[in-house]
């Protein structure tokens, strides 16, 4: 039955790729400016208008458990070797003025998301709370969001084979509950909460901390704040080799991309 | 000093079909502009390969997208790209990028029938059957064979010609437009991709004639020989189109490290990476040397001439390869360079190029049976020897 089911549908798109370059007349309600789910109003795609949700990351707390690394893969079943949000860890100074640096990083929310705007299937868009989401049953896989991101927070998922990112947890904030992340986070870094309510907790800490984004150059406003972001992380970015991958070279892992080590600056 | 302790390797999208896809639309639209020197602008010199390069334009166009479907995670959604996401037109050019491979090729094949319908009535007369009916399609009617057809032929081949010149360069232009608006790519993020593209596609769509057109001439026509002069005249647009090429890549360069903001830490991190590669074989090997050749007297010698050209054919392949893997390999969000080897099979893998390249063969073949490109060839050849005299 389901076989059967499948052919069909496999002979609907047939016909709907004949009937298109073909000139044929599509019916216009077919076409869409958005996608399907965004067009029928449904709460997942489009959220909360009245909300405007935000992370801040403070900074002084991380502990560079990745317990926050964990919680995601297991809420959004992340695939193997694939991650929503990681945290970064770095060694700053030399002994005996050395210290440990975390970054946690996961997709920057941005206020104008270049991977959005690029996308040609609007399989990615932004919810009206903010959130940018992917809608895996839309995109087409083509990547062009991956190369868009300054960040480097969208893979391709290896189970569903279309782009795919942090997405805030949104089956679980539309519940009322907290991102994965947040949840877990032992140092409580990590904050979450509604720009737009002003006893919330994220809104008292961005206006009595100074607060800064990663790459506040590329225009994309991301809505991810940090406090106590150390600019030696930044440069670092662009900079020294990673032991981890001196560690799988060495090992000889290699996968399709992997990393060529850099001279140390 | 500071060390990166971990960190994850990120997710690298584009793979090596992606600069194949990029050679095989440049070089289509240098094959049309040089049909167009003959058919648009009339210069008679280009007259005997203008028909060919209509037919190789039309072959490379066809080939080419067939890249970007199987780069695709998801091929069977294609549908998806012509439903949803309209609202993103104007700011993704890989919306209206496909609009415009779309009506390319199109627009080609009906320029081919136009400039070779008197070749398909003659055809006609000598065949039956299936063939006669296929080719009578293919004149769409039209099986007058008097001045004014000619005319006719003549004024709707150039009309389609001037249409077609924009769209060609709009066609290329597009894929250097789709890298140059990624403001997060230090390598591709500047305005002078898309011209930076077309210049390199220049080359290797001469490139890509002074290797094929030999080949057919010396076997495939009643001539049994290659042209000499055609020979030179292509050496010789080779040449002025690297020297187009340098000037675009030295403005690039230029303003891409030394007089560039942030970006140029990493832009020079990466060539220091390459420096070898890149300087040596991309410019040294593949640009200069033909660019020597095709302004010199060794241009008048055949095997040198031959070899430059494939040698500028294999430079901007190079130069797409580093421009779009090389791109990528910039780290964003995590310490070094990524580094990457195509998989033997698998999507977007080396047997796909493979792949790819022999369906252009094939294409190559299927069009060259069809089209009665041989006689056009041979008759404006002999027609320039008249005019000569
Ligand atoms: S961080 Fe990247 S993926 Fe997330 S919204 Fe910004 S541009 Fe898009
Ligand atoms: S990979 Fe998917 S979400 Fe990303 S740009 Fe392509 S279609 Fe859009």
């Amino acid at each position: 039955m389901s076989e059967k089911n499948s052919r069909r549908s496999f002979l609907r798109q047939g016909f709907g790729i004949a009937a298109l370059s073909g000139l044929a007349a599509t019916s216009a309600s077919a076409l869409s400016l958005q996608n399907p789910g965004r067009d029928a109003g449904e709460m997942r795609y489009v959220g909360d208008k009245n909300k405007h949700l935000v992370m801040v990351m403070d900074l002084r707390k991380c502990i560079g458990c990745q317990a926050c690394t964990a919680a995601c893969k297991v809420e959004n079943k992340v695939p193997t070797s694939q991650y929503r949000t990681f945290v970064l860890e770095t060694e700053i100074g030399e002994f005996p003025d050395v210290r440990k640096g975390f970054l946690p990083q996961l997709c920057n929310h941005c206020d104008n998301p270049s991977c959005v705007s690029v996308c040609p299937t609007g399989a990615t868009f932004k919810r009206k709370d903010g959130v940018v989401v992917v809608d895996n049953t839309i995109c087409w896989g083509c990547g062009y969001c991956l190369s868009a991101c300054p960040y480097d927070k969208r893979y391709f998922n290896t189970k569903t084979k279309t782009a795919d990112k942090c997405n805030f947890c949104v089956q679980r904030v539309d519940q009322g509950l907290l991102p994965a992340c947040v949840e877990t986070c032992v140092g409580g870094a990590r904050v979450f909460g509604d720009m737009n309510d002003k006893t919330s907790e994220v809104y008292h800490l961005l206006h009595t901390f100074s607060t800064t984004v990663l790459k506040p150059e590329q225009g994309n406003k991301p809505q991810v704040f940090y406090i106590g972001l150390d600019n030696k992380i930044n440069e670092l970015l662009n900079s020294t080799q990673s032991l981890d991958d001196m560690v799988k070279k060495h090992d000889g892992i290699h996968a399709e991309w992997s990393k060529t080590l850099i001279k140390e600056m | 000093m500071n060390t990166l302790i971990s960190s994850i390797t990120p997710n690298i999208p584009w793979g090596i079909d992606v600069p194949n896809y990029f050679w095989f639309t440049g070089s289509s639209a240098a094959a049309f502009i040089i049909s167009s020197f003959a058919h648009v602008f009339g210069m008679e010199r280009y007259k005997p390969i203008a028909g060919f390069s209509l037919l190789m334009a039309f072959v490379l166009l066809v080939a080419a997208p067939l890249n970007l479907i199987d780069d695709l995670k998801q091929p069977g959604r294609v549908l998806n790209f012509f439903m949803y996401g309209w609202e993103n037109f104007g700011t993704s050019p890989m919306k209206w990028g496909v609009i415009l491979l779309m009506a390319y090729p199109v627009l080609i094949f009906f320029e081919a029938i136009y400039i070779y319908r008197p070749y398909f009535v003659k055809k006609m007369a000598t065949l039956s059957g299936v063939s006669h009916t296929f080719y009578g399609l293919l004149t769409l009617g039209r099986m007058g064979m008097s001045q004014e057809d000619f005319d006719k032929d003549h004024r709707v081949g150039k009309l389609l010609g001037i249409i077609g010149i924009p769209l060609a360069l709009c066609v290329h232009g597009y894929t250097g437009y789709i890298l140059g608006v990624v403001h997060a790519n230090a390598l591709w993020h500047t305005p002078l991709m898309p011209i930076l593209f077309l210049a390199s596609a220049m080359v290797s769509g001469t490139g890509f004639l002074i290797v094929i057109i030999p080949i057919f001439q010396k076997f495939f026509t009643s001539m049994g020989s290659v042209n000499h002069d055609t020979m030179v005249d292509l050496a010789k647009l080779l040449a002025l189109f690297i020297v187009i090429d340098l000037v675009i890549r030295f403005l690039w360069l230029t303003f891409a490290m030394p007089f560039n903001g942030e970006e140029k830490y990493l832009v020079y991190a990466f060539f220091e990476l390459n420096f070898h590669e890149v300087l040596y074989v991309e410019y040294l090997l593949c640009l200069i040397i033909p660019m020597i050749v095709g302004f010199s007297a060794l241009r008048n010698n055949f095997i040198v001439l031959y070899c430059a050209g494939i040698l500028s054919v294999v430079g901007v392949w190079l130069f797409r390869w580093n421009t779009v893997i090389g791109g990528q390999s910039i780290p964003k969000s995590a310490p070094g360079f990524l580094h990457y080897s195509p998989d033997i099979f698998s999507q977007s893998s080396i047997v796909s190029i493979f792949s790819n390249w022999g369906i252009l063969i094939a294409l190559v073949c299927f069009i060259l049976v069809i089209f009665p490109w041989d006689e056009e060839m041979v008759e404006s050849y002999s027609k320039r020897v008249n005019h000569g005299k």
